[in-house]
């Protein structure tokens, strides 16, 4: 087991290092001037030669690409990770002050998609093509196929219409204010909750369908065990290993899909940052966010394998 | 959002013997066959062809120029002349749900045939020859599938400048990897059979080996894969559309669309969120549902194993 998660984190630490080249590849090397980004392209021509040399400087942009990436390297392992174009809060202070509240809808919104998708793929396999089955199935389907950010803005704008409701606009910490915090962090995370939940119900279906077939259900059964304790004791767990790997990933996407979706409902959670960074075209902003999701997706996946490797002892002992 | 597929190998197809029917006639009575297997996936694909049809023909269904502003019909809802409304500055809300297709479908298909080829015939060659190469393509493979796509396309999209190709190029280099991934497994697999043993024996040369003998296996796989991510790539273009980085406007596209509703007052008019976010449903939810019955259709053994 220890073995397995060195090895485990041993290749992470080698992705993370990937990924850092890929973001500095992306960001700072591919065509794209980052002055034509600051001062917009019409205020980029009437620059001078040597203001555009002054500035490029300034931002430690005329620096050769190697030492440039080494100072990005420094700056994240001082925390700082940088500072914005456009504010004087760095990087690091933005992501303290904004990433909780798009963790928590992160995780809400995964217990959700457990809470709904499990159920319905148990109903549904239970009874396999019958018109229940098929209704959810189809719902699922559908869901799958919605873009979040527009339920987002449905729910939006039903809510206004019909009971004159609005989310409160500006941030609330869990603790100092924890309704006003519920009501902002609700919404994105039913919205991101159901598309999960989709994903999940899909996969709990087919996996449990399976699984319901091999020989140890059955003899459960014919043990005399009923329906619901054979479910419940014998083939849910097996069937739910598949779920834990679906859902990790899933935790990993809704961290990206929480940008439109916080933009829809105006929560100032990381992904409204991310939204906000992209639209002022701040390169310095992105790259660390960009480099910070793709980290967190990293670890997510690392502690997903170590998860199933522990629950597991088939993979354990591979 | 693409979720990894569990990684089968598929079921490699024993070599057809020579029909003297022409191609057309095989490909339709493909087709028929699909059509009465699975109703339900075809009657999907008819609506794909559809909206497909639609973007083509967008000039002459369009009632109106999607780009002309109508001033003494500013923020309508739908009533007679204008039957999905019209925006803020006047323009009809119809005529450019209807030319929003073309950049959709465009920017889909353009992506998913360069990403998903570029990484299929990756995927190809570093599953063939193995070794080294094979080694550190697999790690780029991994790096790049450590973002969620959606980031990814959107710190690309943002470097490379808006644009149509630009988005292009964007959404591609997100589908790579999956194609990567899905036909190196193929070509494992194939790669070991004997008649490519026989191939070797005869002294074929490797691009022969690949073109004649591995591609043909890999064609099924490259058919699921890539009608599978064109859903996704359409949602990509649309999210890239409302955070700003996508196709720049006045181009009429659904993302675009929905992003305008948000600037067009305090409270977005309902005509602008429904229609845009509808059409994308729509499209996507096709696209899938046409995905899974090629998948089926193609790949017997998957279909056991989820239908039962």
């Amino acid at each position: 087991m220890y073995s397995y998660i060195v090895r485990r984190l041993g290749f992470g630490a080698l992705t993370v290092i990937g990924v850092s080249l890929i973001v500095f590849m992306v960001l700072r090397i591919l065509p794209g001037d980052p002055l034509v980004a600051i001062f917009g392209p019409e205020g980029f021509t009437k620059l001078s030669e040597a203001d555009r040399a002054g500035y490029m400087a300034q931002l430690g942009l005329s620096d050769p690409l190697v030492v440039q990436y080494l100072h990005w390297m420094r700056d994240i392992a001082e925390g700082s990770l940088g500072r914005s174009f456009f504010r004087s809060e760095s990087v690091a202070e933005m992501v303290s002050r904004r990433g909780p509240l798009t963790a928590e809808i992160a995780l809400i919104s995964v217990v959700l998609s457990w809470l709904v998708g499990i159920p319905v793929a148990i109903v549904s396999a239970l009874r396999p093509n019958t018109l229940g089955d098929n209704i959810s199935r189809f719902i699922s389907i559908l869901f799958l196929a919605v873009p979040g950010f527009w339920l987002g803005m449905l729910i939006v704008l039903a809510s206004l219409f019909w009971f004159g409701y609005r989310a409160p606009l500006a941030g609330a910490s869990l603790l100092e204010n924890p309704w006003a915090n519920l009501q902002i962090v609700i919404g994105p995370a039913v919205v991101l909750g159901m598309g999960q939940a989709a994903y999940i119900a899909r996969m709990a279906r087919s996996s449990l369908l399976e699984v319901i077939r091999e020989d140890y259900v059955r003899t459960a059964r014919a043990k005399g065990l009923n329906g619901r304790m054979v479910v419940r004791l014998h083939a849910l767990p097996n069937a739910l290993l598949p779920v834990i790997t679906l859902s990790g990933i899933l935790l990993g996407f809704v961290l990206a899909g929480s940008i439109p979706v916080e933009r829809a409902f105006g929560t100032p959670g990381l992904g409204y940052a991310m939204f906000t960074a992209v639209s002022e075209r701040d390169v310095f902003v992105m790259q660390n966010l960009v480099f910070l999701y793709a980290c967190v997706f990293v670890v997510l996946n690392i502690l997903v394998d170590v998860t199933i490797a522990w629950v597991d002892p088939r993979i354990r002992y591979r | 959002m693409t979720i990894a597929e569990p990684e089968v190998l598929y079921p490699i197809e024993e070599v057809p013997p020579k029909i003297e029917a022409s191609r057309w006639r095989r490909f339709a009575g493909a087709l028929k066959t699909f059509a009465r297997r699975s109703p339900f996936s075809a009657f999907w694909g008819c609506v794909a062809a559809g909206i497909l049809l639609v973007a083509i023909a967008a000039p002459v269904l369009a009632p109106y120029e999607p780009l002309k502003s109508d001033f003494r019909h500013m923020t309508k809802p739908p009533e007679a002349p204008h039957y999905f409304g019209t925006d803020q500055i006047g323009r009809d809300t119809l005529s450019r749900v209807i030319y929003g297709s073309r950049a959709s479908l465009a920017v889909a298909i353009g992506a998913v045939l360069f990403g998903t080829t570029l990484g299929a015939v990756w995927g190809l060659a570093s599953g063939y020859f193995g070794g080294r190469f094979d080694l550190i393509s697999q790690r780029i493979i991994e790096f790049l599938q450590s973002f969620p796509d959606l980031i990814l396309a959107m710190a690309i999209a943002m470097a490379l400048g808006a644009g149509f190709g630009t988005v292009i190029v964007a959404i591609a280099i997100t589908r790579i990897p999956f194609g990567g991934r899905v036909i190196r497994a193929v070509v494992l697999s194939v790669k070991e059979m004997s008649y490519v043993e026989a191939a070797r024996g005869l002294g074929a040369s490797h691009l022969r080996m690949m073109a004649r003998h591995i591609l043909p296996q890999c064609i099924a796989p490259y058919l699921i894969l890539a009608t599978a991510h064109l859903g996704v790539a359409i949602v990509i273009e649309a999210s890239l559309g409302f955070l700003g980085v996508g196709i720049p406007p006045p181009t009429p596209t659904w993302g675009n669309m929905l992003a305008d509703s948000l600037n067009a007052g305090l409270v977005p008019p309902w005509w602008l969120v429904l229609f845009p976010g509808c059409a994308i449903t729509i499209t996507v939810l096709a696209f899938n549902l046409l995905g899974d019955g090629i998948r089926d259709f193609l790949d017997p053994r998957l279909r056991s194993a989820i239908r039962q």
